[in-house]
């Protein structure tokens, strides 16, 4: 009989793992997640936000397998009869499910989002790598004999590769695609997680919503416009998926985009780029000042030493330069202008004239950029009457005038050093007036 | 994060030109619309408008071109309308501020090559319908991912993953588009052998 093991979270209670899940949350890839804080440095801002990607990822295969199981329940039948679903792939999917949400996260760079700019690119594509092509990278490189020579693996078959494609969404996925909307849509169990484990440490409510209700209401349906299988939510559903839209609103407003944890971000770029450069000063690698890219089980093995204790340890040390220096006194670089999140065209040249008068004074610029919801391609499909012989498929944007009114957010912010502040502020106000006297 | 300010003109000024362009052309110059002709100007006519386009279930979808749109409407310069009460459908349509954005970009938009590109992408795929933009863009995408992997694609292979990720399209439909995009020199096909013609023509429905 398989061992069922449970791990106490501060989120969902128990999160419930058998044999083979312990193995690989055991095995050193997914062990370094204790070591990759969530939310970077923004304990600088919010004390609380402590927590890290190791208890982020726990939480997602827990969310990902409710989201799963409630579709099973609540649609079983159509699952069967119109997307040719059999219980023994039902099964097969759903561990797929469990061990890509559990492994999403494994490509993190330290301090997570924060360093993803120092991702490599791709020289095919000409793109940055990110996170995600780390995570699958790692799966295929180092967890192979982990995922396919497990005992209990012999009741399903998955192979490594099956997991890192449906992390990196490959168009070989098939009807396995429906399920990967569970860790990558609108509606996805990473950020049904994150809200609520984020707002949780840091102690703010902005990130919570009713996750009961959402799972309770989650379908799958087929889009009359594409004919493929969906995940939707039922028309009960349209208001708790309004407030985990808000949710997510107000978290990056509040706090992912707070200014001065943007600084840190910034700051934590450049001390980790000094590092990069100095540490791999005798690899092979064309580029070092990025980490190495994920195409190789070497590159793979030297990314994942990478982690924050190294990081935080090496500034501790004084070899990450002024940033470093900067980060252990907090001494951050500070906002002297910003324009309203959503700029006019005036304000935004306004803001490049702000930043030609200051010259070298700017210390870096930021652009906090985000849509709250993606429209038309990523509509979140709405279904009314399920399980009638009317039901019928709408999209939430149609139905929420909330949602619909949402529009990206675009706003830009000008940093100086923080002994420059008093007199690039006194700029600032100088050139407003300027500018007001001209209107 | 940057050092300096770059403020994207040329891709919101690429809105309001199509907006503009297309307004008296497309069936329905829409989200969908807009999503496919930007990633064909980027892929097909090599003019690099920054987005990073992504399989999303109606093809090729960049989110950060939802939030310039979004923007665009913000200052008045297009408006964005539902069109269709039950599944989504909204019309781009240029406002008399439309040319207020459009000048912040002029060396951009009236420069030869990206002039030239706007207009053999208007003139090849400005008529068509969002659903019909959504084939072709899935199609272009499929080669282009394909090639990226190092393989030189056949005509089967792209018409399989079509199929795979399009199964609302007929497989005549798909083929006539692989041939058209092919015909064009939009999309490159390897030769296929004998032996495997065979076998690759019985998938081609």
């Amino acid at each position: 009989m398989t061992r069922i093991y449970e791990i106490r979270d501060p989120i969902h209670g128990f999160v419930t793992i058998n044999e083979w899940e312990r193995d690989i949350i055991n095995h050193p890839v997914f062990q370094r997640l204790r070591r990759i804080r969530q939310l970077s440095l923004t304990d600088m801002v919010y004390p609380g936000a402590m927590h890290n990607r190791f208890e982020h990822s726990l939480g997602v295969m827990h969310v990902a397998t409710r989201m799963f199981d409630h579709i099973r329940e609540k649609r079983l039948e159509f699952l069967k009869s119109q997307i040719s679903f059999t219980e023994g792939g039902l099964e097969k999917d759903r561990m797929i499910v469990r061990l890509a949400s559990l492994l999403h996260d494994v490509g993190h760079a330290p301090l997570s989002h924060a360093a993803e700019g120092l991702m490599d690119k791709d020289p095919i594509t000409g793109k940055s790598y990110k996170h995600e092509h780390y995570s699958a990278a790692a799966v295929s490189f180092l967890m192979e004999d982990i995922i396919e020579n497990h005992p209990l693996n012999q009741n399903y078959n998955i192979k490594a590769k099956d997991i890192a494609d449906f992390l990196k969404g490959e168009i070989s996925l098939g009807r396995c695609r429906l399920w990967r909307n569970l860790i990558s849509s609108q509606l996805d169990a990473d950020r049904a997680d994150y809200l609520l484990r984020d707002s949780h440490h840091i102690g703010v409510a902005y990130g919570h919503y009713d996750l009961n209700r959402l799972l309770a209401t989650l379908r799958v349906a087929i889009n009359p416009e594409t004919d493929l299988p969906v995940l939707a939510v039922e028309e009960g559903g349209e208001h708790v998926v309004e407030a985990l839209i808000i949710a997510r609103y107000m978290m990056f407003t509040q706090v992912y985009f707070q200014h001065t944890r943007r600084a840190y971000d910034f700051h934590s770029v450049q001390a980790i780029r000094q590092l990069l450069a100095e540490q791999q000063k005798g690899s092979n690698l064309t580029n070092k000042n990025a980490f190495p890219p994920p195409i190789s089980k070497e590159n793979m093995e030297d990314y994942l030493k990478w982690d924050d204790w190294r990081v935080l340890g090496l500034i501790s040390n004084g070899k990450a330069g002024e940033h470093g220096r900067i980060l252990m006194e907090r001494k951050h670089y500070r906002t002297i202008f910003e324009t309203p999140e959503i700029p006019s065209p005036a304000d935004l040249e306004f803001a490049k004239e702000i930043e030609r008068a200051l010259g070298d004074n700017v210390g870096f610029v930021d652009c906090a950029s985000s849509s709250w919801y993606k429209f038309e391609t990523a509509d979140i499909p709405m279904l009314l009457r399920p399980g009638q012989n009317d039901e019928q498929l709408t999209t939430l944007s149609m139905r929420s005038s909330v949602v619909s009114g949402l529009k990206a957010v675009e706003r830009t912010r000008i940093y100086v050093p923080m002994e420059k502040k008093e007199e690039a502020r006194k700029l600032v106000a100088d050139k407003r007036k300027e500018k007001e006297k001209m209107q | 994060m940057n050092i300096t300010l770059d403020i994207p003109w040329n891709r919101y000024a690429l809105i309001a030109e199509l907006a503009k362009r297309l307004d008296a052309i497309s069936p329905q110059f829409g989200k969908t619309a807009l999503q496919k002709l930007v990633f064909l100007l980027q892929e097909v006519y090599k003019i690099d408008c920054g987005y990073d386009f992504e399989l999303y279930s109606y093809g090729p979808f960049d989110s950060q071109l939802l939030g310039d749109l979004d923007l665009v409407e913000h200052w008045g310069c297009v408006s964005v309308q539902p069109m269709n009460a039950l599944f989504g459908g909204y019309k781009i349509c240029p406002t008399d501020k439309v040319d207020l954005v459009r000048e912040k970009a002029v060396n951009f938009l009236d420069a030869h090559k990206t002039k030239k590109a706007i207009d053999n992408l208007i003139s090849t795929y400005g008529a068509l319908t969002a659903r019909d933009l959504e084939l072709r863009a899935t199609t272009v995408y499929v080669e282009r991912n394909l090639r990226l992997k190092g393989e030189s694609p056949t005509k089967s292979e792209v018409f399989r993953f079509v199929r795979q990720i399009k199964p609302k399209f007929t497989p005549e439909k798909i083929e006539q588009t692989i041939d058209e995009l092919s015909e064009r020199k939009h999309i490159q096909l390897a030769v296929q052998e004998n032996r495997g013609n065979d076998q690759n023509n019985s998938d081609i429905g």
